[in-house]
């Protein structure tokens, strides 16, 4: 499903003149398959993020080439990787990123409204979903209304309301405390048996990590396959 | 994004910061409503110039002036393209008195040709047309110019003719301004009509009008008593008229060409219009200016909007909205304050034209202190539609040139930074 190529990136650093190239991705490549849960691993600041905010287009790698589906999105302008976002990713965040001014409704409602789908269309599919998350009670809240969980919740059912083959989640229990976080790594593994979604978790955390059924192993910008290597 | 859609979104976001959305609104409002005052006024001014000169004379009026005129001539102008009428009235130049039942009265007598007359607005109010030479209609204010002699020098108030005129007959005498005696011969003509007001109340009409058929009686008349061979009882004076408003510069050119000399209202008009033309725009320009001065307020408003909502538009982007909708998103906000604020200041500007045309003609006739200004027909300030729809344009226009370069900004948002942003 993911098809990734010899992919490089570095930063440029420093003042004015006196830049320097810092390397993040060395050479990546690697393959991710349909309908599986991959968990991405690393130390903080192994370049982990840099490489989703890469495969979802929010940032053009200096090289290499990635193929989703039979497309290649590494290719894309930014008006068509905004398109190709709006239909094939869903997006689960350390910190949820909803709308404060919107209410959970309205925050799992935004995607479809993006995607031009007609208000009458809207509203059952909203309500579903928050049901399966488990959050009709609170629909109405707003995002500071709700707890961590809640919000996190919110945000599951915002990045599944179009129906996406692959979602992506940045440390998606990275706020939470450790119970709330089995609570929706359980619900990540439920949507992906249930409905065949593709999840790639990018996380610092092994026992986070050992929930996917696989496990790629982020270290001085190079990407290994591996299992998990408990006590190191 | 349905467009609905976007408009929801756009009030959210306008709801959520009312008070800074009003302040800029107001702004906005304040220059156009500026500048729609401030061109009303040349507007205005242009109107009652225009009306001053128009309610005087017919606008497809030419006056041709010639050394020689005479019927001849008359009837070859008749025939010239694009004239609807020539009307040549001839005047007695010379003193002149009536006389009625022992009212006296000083009436001008004019001979015209009736059928020429009527195409071009002459009708009567009462009676019908002369069917002879000795038969006249007379000018709407015939009777109230026919005073009593009796009463003359007296210190009562000069009582005027108060019976119906039609069928009346009256004694016509001419004499010299420089003679204290009349010539003795009599003329005895016979009211047969009465003409309709003129358009204006204030023009009086006291007039007799006669049949050409008259005038050689009258010329003997005169030739009895005036050696003078140069001098003439008669002055003629030849007004043509253009079928439509357009024709009158072509037939007026036309005549000028020949040698007449000719005189039109339309010329006039061409140049007052041409003035005020530039007048108003300078007025439009200046208010543009009110207006610019407000799209500052509105530049501010949407950047600080854009900069506050720097993580949403990041989210945006991030679960795909494209960036031209983002574009559009704060292009319609601003937008929004644009048209808010111009049918606001329509509202307002209507408001101000209409008090100030109610106050300002009092003021000024308090402070002149003379009563007749009281009567003066000056409209201070006019909105025409087409006054309106320039300046909304203008606004609209300039609102979204102002949210243009936010709206920019914000398709430029980086996803990474924003979302990096804390809450
Ligand atoms: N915009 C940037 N400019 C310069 N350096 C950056 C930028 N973004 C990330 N980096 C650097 O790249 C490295 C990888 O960052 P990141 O992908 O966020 O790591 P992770 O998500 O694994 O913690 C870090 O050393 C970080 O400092
Ligand atoms: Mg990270």
């Amino acid at each position: 499903m993911i098809q990734v190529q010899e992919l490089t990136h570095s930063f440029k650093i420093g003042k004015k003149g006196k830049e320097r190239q810092v390397p993040v991705l060395k050479g990546l490549s690697f393959t991710i398959n349909e309908g599986e849960v991959v968990s991405i691993v690393g130390r903080s600041g192994s370049g982990k993020s840099t490489l989703l905010h890469i495969l979802a287009g929010f940032l053009k790698p200096d090289a290499g080439i990635i193929q989703i589906g039979n497309v290649r999105t590494s290719a894309f302008s930014e008006m068509e990787s905004a398109k190709f976002r709006l239909d094939h990713f869903g997006f689960i965040f350390q910190n949820f990123q909803l709308m404060p001014g919107l209410t959970a409704f309205e925050n799992v409602e935004l995607p479809l409204k993006l995607a031009g789908v007609a208000k009458k269309d809207r509203r059952k599919k909203v309500q579903q979903l928050l049901q399966l998350v488990g959050l009709t009670e609170v629909q109405d809240h707003y995002p500071n209304e709700l707890s961590g969980g809640q919000q996190q919740r919110v945000s599951i059912a915002r990045a599944l309301i179009t129906d996406p083959p692959i979602i992506f989640a940045d440390e998606p229990t990275g706020s939470l405390d450790s119970e709330t976080e089995q609570d929706i790594l359980l619900l990540i593994q439920s949507l992906n048996k249930t409905r065949g979604i593709t999840f790639v978790i990018i996380t610092h955390d092994d026992t986070v990590a050992e929930t996917a059924d696989r496990i790629y192993r982020m270290h001085d910008g190079e990407l290994t396959e591996g299992g998990v290597h408990h006590a190191i | 994004m349905q467009f609905n859609d976007q408009i929801d979104f756009v009030r959210q976001h306008i709801k959520k910061n009312k008070l800074r959305v009003f302040m800029t609104i107001l702004a906005a409002t304040m220059g156009t409503a500026f500048l729609i005052v401030l061109a009303s006024v040349g507007f205005g001014i242009h109107d009652t110039m225009r009306n001053e000169i128009l309610d005087n004379r017919l606008v497809n009026q030419v006056e041709v002036y010639s050394s020689e005129m005479d019927q001849a001539k008359v009837e070859e102008l008749k025939k010239r393209e694009h004239v609807k009428a020539v009307v040549f009235r001839q005047s007695v130049s010379i003193n002149q008195q009536t006389e009625l039942d022992g009212f006296i009265g000083s009436h001008n007598m004019t001979v015209t040709e009736f059928q020429e007359e009527a195409k071009v607005g002459f009708a009567l109010q009462e009676g019908r047309l002369p069917e002879n030479k000795h038969e006249v209609v007379v000018g709407s204010h015939f009777a109230e110019s026919l005073i009593e002699s009796e009463t003359e020098g007296a210190e009562a108030e000069p009582s005027t003719y108060k019976q119906s005129l039609i069928g009346k007959q009256f004694t016509y005498k001419m004499g010299l301004y420089e003679e204290k005696e009349l010539f003795p011969e009599e003329t005895t003509l016979t009211i047969v009509g009465i003409a309709k007001e003129p358009a204006k109340d204030w023009v009086m009409d006291t007039n007799i009008y006669a049949d050409a058929a008259i005038m050689p009686e009258l010329n003997r008349i005169f030739t009895g008593h005036v050696e003078d061979m140069d001098s003439q009882l008669f002055y003629g004076n030849v007004n043509v008229y253009a079928d439509n408003l357009e024709n009158v510069t072509a037939v007026s050119k036309a005549l000028k060409d020949e040698g007449y000399s000719v005189y039109s209202i339309a010329d006039q008009l061409e140049q007052l219009d041409v003035f005020f033309l530039a007048f108003k725009a300078g007025l439009v320009f200046v208010g543009t200016i009110a207006i610019l001065i407000a799209s500052i307020g509105i530049f501010n408003t949407m950047t600080m909007a854009v900069t506050e909502r720097t993580r949403e538009i990041g989210v945006m982007k991030a679960i795909g909205a494209s960036p031209k909708l983002i574009q559009r998103l704060f292009l319609m906000e601003s937008a929004w304050i644009g048209i808010v604020g111009t049918i606001i200041a329509v509202v307002i500007s209507y408001g101000v034209s209409f008090i100030a045309n109610l106050v300002l003609p009092i003021i000024v006739s308090t402070a002149l202190g003379e009563e007749e200004f009281t009567s003066l027909d000056i409209t201070f300030s006019i909105i025409p539609w087409q006054l309106v729809v320039i300046a909304s344009a203008i606004s609209i226009t300039v609102a979204m040139i102002s949210g243009w370069r936010p709206a920019r900004k914000a398709t430029k948002i980086d996803v990474i930074q924003a979302l990096r942003q804390e809450l």
